[in-house]
């Protein structure tokens, strides 16, 4: 079964990202509520994520910077990365695609069809 | 012995004093030159000082850009963040993944997901409307074919049209090589979904929509037409405007954003095209019409930095009348730099003075300049002498009647009043540098060249007439037969005026206006209407575009026209001989 990390500052997101993501396709959900905290979930050899759905903007340590310190851990910078983002601009978007992560999704997203994105992006096809 | 040395003292007083005088005067010539230097740099430090002010506020603007850019950005930041719990929450329940909800529960879970879909959609079209307004979104323009685009908006549109039981038609006339066209496919698509989506909103089920695409070597026309209520003939040019819709009710019931059609006008003109809609020819329904050049150009009034200036270069002395010294400088400098030479006149009085000084027989012998003054630019609202009695004045002096005159004013040239008919040109403020460059090179073409007039007449042989007519006045007319062939000549080469009949087999003489309205060069071009028709109040108002005339066929025999068109071109080019 995959296991997907949710990394958002937000409370009800995390939580209606984690519904969305359990009740469409099953998968089996962490989340954690700021970057550093969403380090130390990866970084658990127990319960290593198969994906990391990250939010752009935290308080303290925002998804860009998460991302380019996870980079630095050789057991996690493997894990794929989504940035889940409310900013749409042009600008930020080619930022965010410059940064390396596995790809971009927007916010608000639809969440019956959030775990299809996800999926779409990574190239999982099950 | 006596005299001699009294005679040298005496020479010695008056060549002491004629020497005490030259010093004296040497003195003061130095001590007004003195006065002059200081007076010039006082002048050089406050026209340093007027540049300083006016590169400061064209920082400040845009600073001010910067910040509604980040306010744009942070509100539609800080919407979406809540949207998405509300929209992930109320999706999860209405879909029923949850477990099963009450039917009245139901139905009011589906009222909230439809408006947050709605409150959802608007966000993301005012953030889209107000960078392209902005021209901060600008084109990315590469080859595209207009076939293929539709083909992929008919694509898109297939499974919405599906499920309200409407079929899509795509057909072409156009030589597949001629529907390729410059422009960003992106927005260009955005364009097309969007018509193609009101079209099968607006229609009734089991209908068509179909969409037509046709080309020349110019450019390409697309049409969507749908068999739906159709518009209203007095909001067919308001729907295109920001929250208007046909009826009050339609965004909710519709589930659109007010601003579909909005964001699609800005696209075309950003492109340099035009829109426009039209009832459908005996039947109900409405036809859009996208009309595009098919080489790349963008249009000013999306983004005034990204028009081509015209690329002649002017020539000739330019008056620049306004009491605004920022706009003398600015103006001055633009018509400058396109070859032209200026003079500049703060007030009406000092305008009449330096015309009347620069047109009179032997201008330009005292040194200052070379050639008479070739067109005027006349700001109306001016204290003192308004623009109004400047433009009566020039008039009335036999020596200035005959010099051009364009106007700049902010009353649009739509509205101008008919004690303006004596002004050969009218630029609406603000206006950018080709805007400007375009009438001016207008007015002074008409007043040199031989005339160049279209005309634009469906029926063949009312055309022929009066073409016929035209042999002798030595001026050039061409003959259009149909709104494109119009719009094809006009993109060739300006005419100078249009004659124009109202009835056209592919559209009307109110889209050809309507056209030409957006067009920088052509947006004040002379018009006489020739129509089988009485016109009304608010149609003439339509038609309006630069100095314009109404001929009724019943009362204007087709020979006669030349004539009126011939005192009209008459009075363009000298209107104190008419007068």
């Amino acid at each position: 079964m995959r296991n997907i990390l949710i990394i958002d500052d937000e409370d009800d997101i995390r939580e209606v990202a984690a519904l969305s993501l359990e009740a469409t396709a099953g998968w089996d959900i962490t989340t954690a509520c700021c970057g550093a905290d969403g380090i130390r979930a990866a970084s658990d050899p127990e319960r290593r994520p198969h994906a990391i759905l990250m939010d752009v903007m935290m308080p303290g340590m925002d998804g860009p910077t998460t991302f380019r310190k996870m980079q630095l851990d050789p057991e996690i910078a493997g894990i794929p990365v989504l940035l889940l983002t409310a900013k749409v601009q042009g600008v930020d978007q080619r930022r965010f695609a410059g940064l390396g992560v596995s790809g971009v999704l927007f916010k608000p997203f639809d969440p019956l069809t959030l775990a299809a994105q996800i999926s779409e992006a990574l190239g999982w096809k099950d | 012995m006596t005299v001699f040395p009294s005679m040298v003292f005496g020479l010695m007083l008056v060549t002491l004093g004629l020497l005490g005088v030259l010093t004296l005067r040497l003195a003061s010539r130095s001590r007004l030159q003195k006065v002059a230097i200081e007076q010039l740099n006082e002048a050089l430090q406050r026209s340093r000082e007027f540049v300083e002010q006016q590169k400061s506020k064209l920082a400040m603007r845009s600073d001010l850009e910067m910040v509604k850019d980040e306010f744009i950005s942070t509100v539609s930041h800080e919407l979406r963040t809540p949207l998405t719990s509300i929209r992930g929450a109320l999706g999860l329940l209405s879909a029923g993944l949850l477990g099963n909800v009450d039917p009245k529960a139901q139905n009011l879970l589906r009222i909230a997901s439809t408006n947050t879909e709605r409150l959802i959609r608007l966000i993301n079209d005012i953030l889209d409307l107000e960078r392209m307004e902005s021209g901060r979104a600008p084109l990315k323009l590469r080859r595209c074919s207009m076939y293929d685009l539709a083909r992929e908006a008919v694509d898109t549109m297939t499974t919405v049209a599906d499920g309200a039981g409407i079929r899509i038609e795509l057909n072409s006339n156009a030589p597949r090589d001629s529907i390729y066209f410059d422009a960003d496919s992106d927005r260009i698509l955005q364009v097309l979904t969007n018509l193609l989506s009101n079209a099968i909103k607006f229609s009734p089920a089991a209908s068509t929509v179909s969409v037509q695409i046709d080309s020349n070597p110019n450019s390409l026309l697309l049409r969507v037409v749908d068999p739906g209520r159709g518009i209203p003939l007095d909001k067919l040019d308001a729907v295109f405007d920001r929250f208007q819709q046909v009826e009050s009710s339609d965004s909710s019931k519709k589930g659109g954003t007010g601003l579909g059609l909005a964001i699609c006008r800005s696209i075309i003109q950003q492109h340099g095209g035009a829109i426009w809609a039209q009832p459908n020819r005996g039947g109900p329904g409405t036809t859009l019409w996208v009309q595009l050049s098919r080489s790349a150009r963008a249009s000013d009034a999306a983004s005034p930095g990204l028009l081509e200036p015209p690329g002649e270069r002017g020539e000739g002395l330019i008056l620049v009348c306004d009491d605004d010294p920022g706009i003398r400088v600015v103006v001055a400098e633009q018509l400058r730099q396109h070859g032209y030479e200026i003079l500049e006149a703060g007030s009406g009085e000092e305008a009449i003075a330096l015309a009347k000084k620069f047109s009179a027989p032997g201008a330009g012998k005292n040194g200052t300049a070379s050639k008479p003054i070739s067109a005027i630019l006349l700001d109306l609202y001016m204290p003192g002498f308004s623009g109004w009695e400047t433009l009566h004045q020039l008039r009335e002096i036999p020596a200035t009647a005959s010099i051009p005159v364009v106007i700049l004013s902010v009353i649009p040239p739509t509205d101008r009043p008919a004690n303006a008919a004596s002004a050969q040109g009218w630029v609406q403020k603000p206006f950018n540098e080709n805007l400007l460059l375009a009438e001016l090179g207008r007015v002074l073409r008409v007043k040199e060249g031989s005339g160049h007039i279209l005309l634009v007449e469906q029926d063949q042989a009312l055309a022929q007439l009066i073409l016929g007519s035209f042999q002798k006045s030595g001026m050039r007319i061409d003959h259009a037969a149909t709104l494109q062939q119009a719009v094809d000549r006009c993109l060739l080469g300006s005419p100078d005026l249009l004659i124009l009949d109202l009835t056209l087999p592919d559209g009307d003489g109110f889209s050809l206006v309507e056209w030409l309205r957006r067009q920088p060069g052509l947006r004040a071009l002379p018009l006489v209407v020739y129509s089988g028709r009485e016109m009304t109040e608010p149609e003439m108002a339509k038609l309006r575009l630069g100095p314009t005339e109404f001929l009724h066929k019943e009362k204007v025999q087709p020979g006669q026209v030349e004539e009126v068109v011939l005192e009209m071109v008459q009075r363009l080019r000298n209107p104190a001989a008419v007068a």
